[in-house]
């Protein structure tokens, strides 16, 4: 696999697991840092009231994931690979699912 | 009550806009460049001088919301938003993750076009498509952003 290829791969693997792990602890309400700005305190809670966000911990998950995802597709070389328009088709599909969830939360809010 | 960053909360707004458009117009050039790449047209140079200039100013702007978001939160979400515009509370909250989004898109793009110049056909689309896809995210995030501070700025 050439280099170019293989940076593309990582790309690639890297922005799928940023929009899966993006979406889904907001949606499942899974635990992540939330920041009370009033307070000026942080927790590691699924419980976000008042003012408090959990925009920082979400994406902190999303960015980990992302950078593991990235090292794992520089580090693991399968024997079989998904040709690349495929890859790229997937990735920008997660991407478009995100976008669509929360543009219909946008616009159930109308 | 104070909030962290309050006393600099205009200053880093001007500058997040200012990093905003930045980021915006340099991504629309990587974009640019990625698709005359896949068209076959020789954009090395252009291709690694945006592949740095894009991702830079896209994680500068981040940073630059992230330290204002408190203020927004308390000062202008709670105080107002709210109460009395609960839609542009929902629309700003659809900026931020066009933005998360596009900061990812972009930096994956920028990573893999400062290699993709003289790479296959096969490379130079994908690369094409990640960095207009985050472009255009940047696009609407900026617009939104905008409205929402011509609504009520912090």
């Amino acid at each position: 696999m050439s280099r170019p290829e293989r940076v593309l791969r990582a790309g690639l693997a890297a922005v799928s697991a940023f929009a899966i792990f993006y979406l889904l602890p907001g949606t499942l309400r899974l635990p992540v840092l939330v920041y009370h700005p009033a307070a000026r305190t942080l927790a590691f809670t699924n419980v976000v009231g008042g003012v408090a966000m959990r925009y920082f911990g979400d994406l902190l998950v999303a960015s980990a994931a992302a950078l593991l995802a990235a090292a794992a597709a520089v580090l693991l070389r399968p024997a079989r690979r998904t040709p690349l328009a495929i890859a790229a088709g997937t990735t920008l599909s997660l991407v478009g699912l995100d976008l669509l969830f929360y543009l219909s939360r946008l616009l159930a809010a109308r | 009550m104070s909030v962290v960053f309050e006393g600099a909360a205009r200053t880093l707004l001007i500058l997040h806009a200012v990093l905003g458009f930045a980021a915006v117009f340099a991504a629309s050039h990587h974009a640019a460049h990625a698709v005359l790449a896949a068209l076959g047209k020789p954009q090395l140079r252009a291709l690694q001088r945006f592949g740095w200039i894009a991702p830079a100013a896209v994680i500068a702007q981040a940073l630059c919301g992230l330290a204002l978001y408190p203020v927004y939160r308390v000062r202008v979400r709670a105080a107002d938003l709210e109460r009395n515009a609960p839609f542009v509370v929902q629309l700003f909250d659809f900026k931020e993750h066009l933005a998360a989004l596009a900061l990812a898109l972009v930096i994956a793009a920028a990573l893999a076009g400062r290699n993709s110049a003289e790479a296959p056909a096969q490379v130079r689309w994908p690369v094409a498509a990640l960095s207009s896809t985050g472009a255009a995210f940047l696009w609407a995030a900026a617009i939104i952003g905008l409205y929402v501070t011509a609504r009520h700025p912090v």
